[in-house]
Parts: structure tokens; C-alpha cells; sequence
């Protein structure tokens, strides 16, 4: 276990930070800013708990992360009165993976260039990273969407 | 009566609200899509825009580059399509779209009232400055950073290259530059402003450029029974991806053809 009060603090205060600045990039109101750092500040916290604390991979972690934002933002949607959609999404945009996406499309331009023998050492990586990319980016839109989807069943029954 | 008027159905006689009904609760559609909505709120707000101005039955087609509805009282109905523009994220007209559309499904709006109020959304609601988003977006890639083990030293090249990169992608969007060649130009610049190493200037160009609203929407979209726009979204966050990258690898190729290590 390599969780730290420090190292929470440290990854919790960064997410706050990158979603509100995403925060604002999409427009939000300055009023409503403070609500998308809490969304991205609890992200981050699920995560690293989950990644640092429990040793589980970066999916399983960002899924923890995703489903948890998810389901605080359907109980507290009425009070920060801002629209659902972007309250938490703009909390997991901090844990879209872009240097992993970043890195897999650089491996897969440098196998055009690659002799026989390093084109698997090339190639591993390259498929590692777009997986990994896909399997995150699956994780933190189902970990979202589910309880909206449970909210949904709930209300329609 | 030329060819197109031949074709239209008799919706002038007994239910004449119908055409204006119809458009005004597909630019509602429209305008939501364009401001980063997912198909199941878009298909939300254009039924409470319709039913709110008096229609029974409402159906949407949503698609990446168009909408088509339609929309019936009693046994009149019409279909119409409208183009959807660009699709950007706009969080303050989301939520003043749904404002409207609370207002609108209470009765409170008339049709005429309903347009003016939308005109008035699409030309008033306020955005941030240039210059706070820069700073805002600078910030953001900069904890991107650290979240990613950059040193503290490092961030300074970050923030600096995510602030001008993000002024650039402005401009670009203000004179309507291709989105993808707009992702690969900011992406070479913020990669030979943020710093020597490569781990560093994917940070500064990639975060920045990451369509991290349009993914999410993307799985969304399939998991809520549209996988025809979820798909449209995926393939296009997959080409600005590989446009950002291109222009990412562009800047090691010059970094490295001026001996500069990456």
C-alpha cells in the first residue's frame, strides 16, 4: 500500500484544479466552478484510494471513481443547480487517459519506421496503451452512466 | 405550386402552428446538441419544447451532422430536418436551454415567444474571455502535470504552452480552421513550447486538445440506444486524437533536427 495523507492531498487539490479549469474552457458560470472542483477533487480522491490504496488497476480505479461522482452528482444536481451533464462529466475529465492515447498513436507511427526485429517491441506497447486508453475511457462513461440509468428505472416505475 | 410545395402535407388548414412548432423545438435540439448535450437530453428537451407548444406526438431522428422530427396534432403532422453545426461544449446555454424548456413544457411561452427567447440565448449568453479561459486551461494541464509525476519546475513550460495553445485553438475556430488541422497545429506549438522532453510536451499538447466531453457522450450515447451518433462521436474523437499526435510528432521530428534531445 502506497497511499499517503500527503499523496491524497496532493492528487485530491490537482483534480479540483484541472476540472475547474475544464470547468471553464466549457463555459461554466464562475458561481458553479466551485461545485466542478468538488466533482474532480472526489474523483481523484476515489481513485487514488483505489489505485494506491486497494492496488487495483487504473480501469478499475477510474470505474470506482466515475460510478461514485455519478451517483453523488444525482443526489446533489437540485442544489448546485447546474445541468447534470456537465457536473460530472467535467469531474472525470481529469482521468481521461490523453497521454496513454498520446503514446499509443506515437508507437503506432514509430512501427512505420521499425525494422523486423523491434517492430514487436514496438508494436506491444503501442496495443497495450490503445487498450488501456479504450478500457478507461469504457469505464469512466459506464461507471457515469449507470446511475443515471438506475435513477431512470426508478422514476419510470 | 412548384415541385417542393406539391410535396409538402396540407398542414395549413387546421393545425397551422405546426411548421413554426416544428422548428423552433428542433433548433431547441439543434442548439442543445451544439452545446456538448447527450442524445437522451437532446431527445428530452426537443419533447418538452413540442409537447410544451401543443404537439401529441413527437418523434426525433438524431443524427451526428443533422436532426429530423416529427410532430403531429390530432391527424396533422409534418417531418422537417435542420443541419447541426459545429459541436463545441457550452455549459451556461445547456442550462439555459433547460430553463426555457421548463418554462416552455409549464405553458408559460407561446411559439413567436419561444423563438425570441432562443435568438436571444444564441446571441447573449455570455462566455468567458479569451484570456481566463487561457489561464484556466493552463491551469488545468498544469495539474494535468503533476498528476502525471511532472516535477514542480516542469509545470511552468506547461502552463505557458497549454495558455498560448489554447489562445491559438481560439483564434483558429474563430476564422473556422478544420477542428482536426486546428488539433495538429496547436498540438506542434504547445509541443515545442512546453518543454525538451517528450513526456512533458504530450502533457502540455495532448491534455489540452483530449475531446474528453465527446468520449464520454460517445459511450453514453450506445449504452442509451444510440449507437449511430455514439460511433460518429467515437471516430471522430479518434481522429483528433491522431491529428493532435501527428502535430505532437511533427514538433519531435524539428525538436530532434535541432539536436535537441526528446
Amino acid at each position: 500500500m502506497n497511499l499517503t495523507l500527503a499523496l491524497l492531498l496532493h492528487q485530491t487539490a490537482c483534480g479540483a484544479i484541472a476540472a475547474a479549469g475544464f470547468g471553464v474552457l466549457f463555459n461554466i458560470g464562475f458561481r458553479s466552478l466551485p461545485w466542478c472542483a468538488v466533482s474532480g477533487a472526489l474523483a481523484l480522491a476515489v481513485r487514488t484510494c483505489c489505485l494506491d490504496g486497494l492496488g487495483w488497476n487504473l480501469e478499475a480505479a477510474s470505474f470506482a471513481a466515475a460510478l461514485t461522482v455519478g451517483a453523488a452528482v444525482q443526489a446533489l444536481r437540485a442544489r448546485a443547480d447546474i445541468s447534470q451533464n456537465a457536473l460530472d462529466v467535467v469531474g472525470c475529465i481529469p482521468m481521461v487517459p490523453g497521454s496513454f492515447a498520446a503514446k499509443a498513436i506515437l508507437a503506432m507511427f514509430a512501427l512505420t519506421s521499425t525494422t523486423t526485429a523491434d517492430a514487436a517491441e514496438t508494436l506491444i506497447p503501442a496495443v497495450q496503451f490503445a487498450l488501456r486508453v479504450t478500457f478507461t475511457i469504457g469505464a469512466i462513461g459506464t461507471g457515469l452512466a449507470i446511475p443515471t440509468l438506475l435513477l431512470r428505472v426508478r422514476v419510470s416505475r | 405550386m412548384d415541385m417542393i410545395d406539391s410535396l409538402s402535407p396540407d398542414d395549413s388548414g387546421s393545425a397551422p402552428a405546426l411548421e413554426p412548432m416544428a422548428m423552433v423545438a428542433l433548433d431547441a435540439g439543434r442548439m442543445l446538441m451544439e452545446a456538448g448535450a447527450s442524445a437522451n437530453s437532446i431527445d428530452g428537451i426537443v419533447a418538452k419544447f413540442a409537447r410544451g407548444l401543443g404537439a401529441d406526438r413527437v418523434d426525433l431522428r438524431i443524427g451526428y451532422a443533422s436532426m429530423a422530427i416529427t410532430i403531429g396534432i390530432g391527424a396533422n403532422g409534418i417531418t422537417r430536418m435542420r443541419e447541426v453545426g459545429h459541436l463545441g461544449v457550452n455549459q451556461r446555454l445547456d442550462q439555459e436551454l433547460w430553463h426555457l424548456a421548463a418554462r416552455v413544457s409549464r405553458g408559460e411561452l407561446t411559439t413567436e415567444q419561444t423563438r425570441a427567447e432562443l435568438t436571444r440565448l444564441a446571441t447573449k449568453t455570455p462566455r468567458h474571455s479569451a484570456w481566463v479561459m487561457a489561464v484556466a486551461v493552463g491551469l488545468a494541464c498544469a495539474a494535468f502535470g503533476r498528476l502525471l509525476k511532472v516535477d514542480w519546475l516542469g509545470t511552468g513550460p506547461v502552463f505557458i504552452a497549454a495558455c498560448l495553445g489554447q489562445l491559438l485553438r481560439r483564434e483558429l475556430l474563430t476564422r473556422h480552421v478544420n477542428v482536426f488541422i486546428c488539433a495538429a497545429v496547436v498540438s506542434f506549438l504547445s509541443s515545442l513550447l512546453g518543454s525538451g522532453k517528450i513526456d512533458m510536451a504530450m502533457i502540455a499538447a495532448i491534455l489540452l486538445l483530449v475531446p474528453g466531453v465527446p468520449s464520454v457522450n460517445a459511450l453514453n450515447d450506445i449504452l442509451e440506444g444510440h449507437p449511430t451518433l455514439g460511433s460518429a462521436r467515437a471516430v471522430t474523437v479518434a481522429v483528433i486524437l491522431i491529428f493532435a499526435a501527428a502535430g505532437l510528432w511533427f514538433g519531435k521530428v524539428l525538436l530532434s533536427h535541432w539536436g535537441i534531445e526528446t
